[in-house]
């Protein structure tokens, strides 16, 4: 029987899908407020409800935030002569034929959505209780109104990517994001710096 | 958005013919059922001082030095302007604050979350919020005109200082009437309160050129599109990729 690795600890599966979930609820009732439509507000009870999601939702997102850094912010900030030519090659997405120089456990563009994901998640994040609880700060409260837009801006260009990365171009990734394992021999193809760090390889 | 709203109805304030008597401040609490606030003398009969959640009009009483008299009293008007470009309607996140069919920025209370973003947006500070969280405002009496009936301030005003009609003609008819400035006329694509002016607005407590936040404008030009074809985009990006290129092939990486 082949032996298997463990990639992704339960808490932090866990943890990916508390943020996926409120990340992407927050999505939809922010594009609902910006576009005024109210077809999903009535999926909330209205407005008023949707308001209290979103706040909430915003809530939930910042704590997950804040608990995912202990699962990536380390590597995250960590790149070598590999993930440079990982660049070049542009992570071998653009074309099957170049050489894809070997990763470890993440790759550069994992690397640096996570970096977006805590830049942006925490500009919004602060911008978002700014609205919430400093309503009569004229200045803060358009500066915020302005900073949670831009973020939203990067989210919704940078989390569709992440989505269709994680599944339909990466086959077998989705999977690893609900087991968190998978086998040795796969794990020594995909991630071999992670494996020889480890001492599989 | 220049003048978008076809036969547009205004509100003409002029000062030079108002006496102060106020009614236009009671008759918008009698017609809006709102109650009366609780103030303390200050020195002048501005009363109440500023507009307050039940306060959608007053008269502000501005004393100014002149050459013949000592002081110069000017009672203006003050309310909503009713903004071509509103700021307010602009940035609501729920399509709450509306324009009436006759070109009035209306509030659905009903939509209301608030958020109080309006009250930062708007160039005029008019916005405010009662006891349930609410933002009010003058509405230009939407619910009597859209019967025909004037806003109660303007029935009531005894010497015609308010006008509420077709917008244009209104301007038309203060300037052959002589009055030098209108106010409001061309400011934020045209404003539905003009004022009609013997002197510089600045003299009657105006405004000048008041604007929309810059970042409130940047926000709705650039970034509201940026987000709607930013994901569009994305997605047909993605779709182009999987088609075009294809998944990642595991078996030629070895």
């Amino acid at each position: 029987m082949a032996e298997i690795v463990r990639k992704s600890s339960v808490d932090e599966i866990l943890n990916h899908w508390i943020l996926a979930g409120s990340c992407i609820l927050l999505m939809i009732t922010g594009f609902a407020f910006l576009f005024h439509m109210e077809a999903v507000a009535s999926v909330f009870g209205g407005f008023n409800t949707m308001k209290e999601v979103h706040n909430w939702g915003g809530v939930v997102f910042t704590l997950s935030m804040l608990y995912s850094m202990r699962h990536y912010l380390k590597d995250a900030f960590e790149y070598d002569a590999d993930d440079a030519q990982w660049f070049k090659v542009a992570g071998g997405y653009l074309s099957h034929k170049v050489k894809v120089p070997p990763m470890g456990k993440y790759n550069p563009g994992q690397k640096l959505y996570y970096l977006a994901v805590v830049g942006a998640g925490i500009a919004i994040a602060l911008s978002g209780f700014a609205i919430w609880f400093m309503k009569d700060n004229g200045t803060i409260m358009l500066l915020a109104h302005l900073v949670h837009n831009v973020a939203f801006c990067i989210f919704v260009l940078a989390v569709p990517v992440h989505i269709y990365l994680g599944t339909l171009a990466n086959p077998g990734t989705f999977k690893l994001m609900v087991s968190g394992t998978l086998p040795l021999e796969e794990a020594k193809r995909r991630y071999p710096k992670w494996m020889k760090a480890a001492g599989k390889m | 958005m220049a003048n978008e709203t076809k036969n547009r109805k205004g509100m003409m304030v002029t000062p030079e013919l108002c006496i102060g008597c106020r009614a236009c401040q009671v008759a918008c609490k009698s017609w809006n059922q709102l109650p009366g606030t609780k103030t303390t003398n200050n020195g002048t009969y501005q009363n109440p001082p500023d507009l307050n959640s039940t306060a959608f009009n007053l008269i502000r009483y501005n004393e100014v030095p002149g050459q013949e008299n000592p002081v110069r009293w000017l009672f203006v008007s003050r309310r909503c302007m009713h903004c071509e470009e509103a700021g307010c309607m602009t940035i609501c996140p729920t399509g709450a604050i509306y324009r009436t069919a006759d070109g009035a920025v209306a509030v659905n209370r009903d939509k209301c979350i608030g958020c109080k973003l309006c009250t930062n947006a708007c160039p005029f500070d008019v916005p405010r919020y009662d006891a349930e969280n609410k933002m009010t405002k003058c509405h230009q009496c939407s619910d009597r005109t859209a019967a025909g009936m004037l806003p109660a301030c303007v029935k009531t005003c005894p010497t015609g200082a308010l006008k509420y009609g077709d917008r244009d003609e209104m301007i038309k008819t203060a300037k052959s009437d002589g009055f030098k400035t209108i106010y409001g006329e061309q400011d934020l694509s045209g404003l539905g309160t003009v004022y009609a002016f013997k002197d510089e607005p600045k003299l009657y407590g105006m405004k000048e050129n008041p604007t929309i936040p810059g970042s409130v404008v940047f926000w709705h030009t650039y970034l509201k599109p940026l987000s709607f074809i930013g994901l569009g985009g994305v997605v047909a990006a993605a779709a182009i990729h999987y088609l075009a290129i294809g998944p990642h092939k595991e078996k030629e990486e070895v």
